[in-house]
């Protein structure tokens, strides 16, 4: 089912949902070019201009939302912390955005372990996801088999809801009993189902921004690119890895990278044990007791993030554990850029 | 919070001094622990961290479980400043247990250096359990001195056990030492058992590692029958936080032991 809401509408669902949520929204500071994650109040609602959908991704991986970067995990001799049950709603996510949550669900939801914090948040959280319209060049989820929207699940995430803006006016596409919800009962909202005119319309802003974005990259990964990327070279690394100065930026920002370690710590007269995010760049990370390092060069560690996202993980589960957001190379001191090292293979 | 970085506590029952720099921990958990053997845990030394072991008492004994531990970096010196009577913290088990259902009816090749016979030790307990299961039992154990062999008083009585050949070395001898002098790949110039059939298990330090498996793989054991415990940096133990990626693998899930087959194809799948 997908509605056509105006933006006072609009608005007016925004008002009652701060009701009964913490809503994550989008947030343009002046001359910025890329929004950052803001949590919406009713105060910040009264100036919150709705275009804020239409840019692309937040600077923040959304992985933020749902595997803090530093949380307790356990605690001992102190007994137990109450659950955390708050109801979230996170509004416009991006289909580069969803890709990455299903690879932290693959990762933390397994058959036999389950990080619990993580599930939970997930189970709490509602996801209203938007289309892409205007990518810039950073851009490149069309290389990764994903399109600037979402019109279906993606790869095992589905939204709640998901929001096209349409020449005034708002799409919004129930995916799910959730996200149906989200829509009765409001007050001052005047909703009708949608009609062909402006369904493809929709259309049309859509695949203009597949268009752009096969613009951008016009180039596509090679179809065998898992099997290429383990056969890089030690020069190949070398040369493509030359300008990184191993500031573990583009790891910190990738909305894929999973890894995490636990340290404990003593506080008072109790134990806790604390996870923060982690990063294969980090010369440390596979080095063991006693001093050997699988990884100690560079280089192994430089291709390592490859092999990961486009063969590992591909292997196990058939996507590739990166979405195309392209926050790697915007926040890259060496301006390195993935897709130039990807098409090189 | 989540049930999956949880302890259990463990008291320390006893610490038996092995070696000058290699300990057995004697704990009793406070809840059940069962594990395989093979199968490895999570100790923590509280507000230190935790050290990843595999046990090394049969998996048969519930009052007790046993650790055999090197003294080798923050964790284990942790450990090794406790006392008896102290606690530990202990999670898991982890990871894959070894395959004892393949092993019945076959020759089991067993191969430790030095503090890797704690993995070895538990599995030939199992074993041991009912030895009628398996055709025999060889143990090849080699460490760098006398002083360093650990299980000491188990070995002499192991070698007394009817279906089971044990042989020791050491790469330098000593005074009370009238036993074999060599590298434990010594101990593998003459293969006793049928190479096509027979598994061979094996666990020490990478060099040793790497050199048995050149040796077992001359000797014409198959690859597929071939166990290899593998040393990773871990911080989860569940497949999750990526530490112990090897190849396709995570060591902590996968494994930790895996067969020649699965790695072979992993660049320097020992360091």
């Amino acid at each position: 089912m997908i509605f056509v809401l105006d933006e006072i509408s609009f608005r007016n669902l925004l008002h009652q949902w701060l009701n009964s949520y913490k809503i994550f929204v989008p947030e343009i500071f002046d001359g910025q070019k890329v929004p950052n994650i803001a949590i919406l109040d009713k105060e910040k609602l009264e100036k919150f201009s709705l275009s804020v959908f239409e840019n692309i991704r937040v600077w923040e991986p959304l992985k933020a939302i749902f595997s803090l970067p530093k949380e307790k995990v356990a605690s001992f001799g102190n007994g137990e912390d109450s659950k955390e049950r708050e109801k979230v709603l996170l509004i416009g996510a991006k289909v580069c955005d969803l890709r990455p949550l299903a690879v932290l669900k693959k990762m933390y939801l397994k058959e036999d372990f389950v990080f619990e914090e993580f599930k939970d948040r997930l189970e709490n959280t509602l996801i209203i996801s938007a289309d892409c319209p205007y990518p810039q060049d950073t851009c490149f989820c069309n290389l990764v088999g994903l399109k600037p929207y979402v019109d279906r699940d993606i790869d095992g995430i589905l939204p709640d809801l998901n929001l096209s803006f349409v020449d005034n006016k708002i799409l919004v596409e129930v995916f799910t009993e959730r996200g149906e919800e989200l829509l009765k009962e409001r007050i001052g909202v005047r909703k009708e189902e949608a009609e062909r005119e402006i369904l493809e319309r929709r259309n049309e802003i859509r695949d203009n921004a597949y268009f752009t974005l096969k613009k951008i990259n016009e180039k596509e990964l090679k179809e065998d690119i898992s099997k290429k990327v383990l056969e890089g070279e030690k020069n190949f690394w070398d040369k493509n890895l030359e300008s990184c100065v191993e500031c573990f930026g583009c790891l910190y920002v990738c909305p894929t990278c999973f890894c995490f370690l636990l340290s404990d710590y003593q506080v008072e007269k109790h134990y806790e044990r604390i996870k923060v995010w982690d990063t294969c760049y980090h010369p440390m990370y596979a080095r063991v007791a006693g001093g050997l390092n699988p990884r100690a060069e560079f280089y192994k560690r430089g291709r390592n993030r490859f092999h990961c996202k486009f063969s590992n993980f591909y292997f196990d589960y058939n996507f590739y554990a990166c979405s195309g957001c392209g926050r790697c190379f915007s926040v890259c001191m060496g301006k390195i850029d993935i897709r130039k090292i990807l098409l090189g293979l | 919070m989540s049930k999956l970085f949880k302890v259990i506590k463990a008291k320390i029952l006893d610490i038996i001094d092995e070696t000058p720099t290699i300990r057995t921990f004697v704990l009793a958990p406070e809840q059940e622990f069962s594990f395989l053997a093979g199968q490895f845990a999570a100790l923590t030394c509280l507000g230190i961290g935790e050290g990843f072991f595999t046990p090394s008492s049969s998996p048969y004994d519930k009052e007790k479980i046993e650790f055999t531990i090197m003294r080798v970096g923050r964790v284990t010196n942790g450990l090794f400043s406790l006392k008896k009577g102290d606690y530990v913290g202990l999670r898991g088990p982890f990871g894959k247990p070894y395959p004892l259902e393949k092993f019945e009816g076959r020759e089991v090749f067993i191969v430790g250096g030095g503090v890797g016979m704690a993995p070895l030790r538990s599995l030939f307990l199992a074993l041991l359990h009912d030895l009628s299961k398996y055709k025999k039992v060889y143990i090849r154990y080699g460490a760098r001195t006398p002083r360093d062999l650990v299980y000491k008083n188990s070995l002499f009585e192991w070698q007394k056990i009817e279906n089971v050949d044990l042989d020791l070395t050491v790469d330098v001898g000593d005074e009370t030492w009238d036993g074999k002098v060599g590298v434990v790949t010594i101990l593998l110039d003459e293969i006793p058992c049928d190479v096509n059939t027979a598994c061979a298990v094996v666990c020490g330090p990478p060099l040793m590692m790497k050199f048995t498996l050149q040796k077992l793989l001359e000797k014409s054991f198959r690859e597929e029958n071939i166990y290899l415990s593998m040393e990773k940096n871990m911080s989860c133990a569940v497949g999750m936080c990526g530490h112990c990626r090897m190849g396709r693998y995570f060591v902590c899930k996968d494994g930790p032991v895996l067969t020649w087959q699965q790695i072979k194809d992993i660049e320097d799948p020992f360091i």
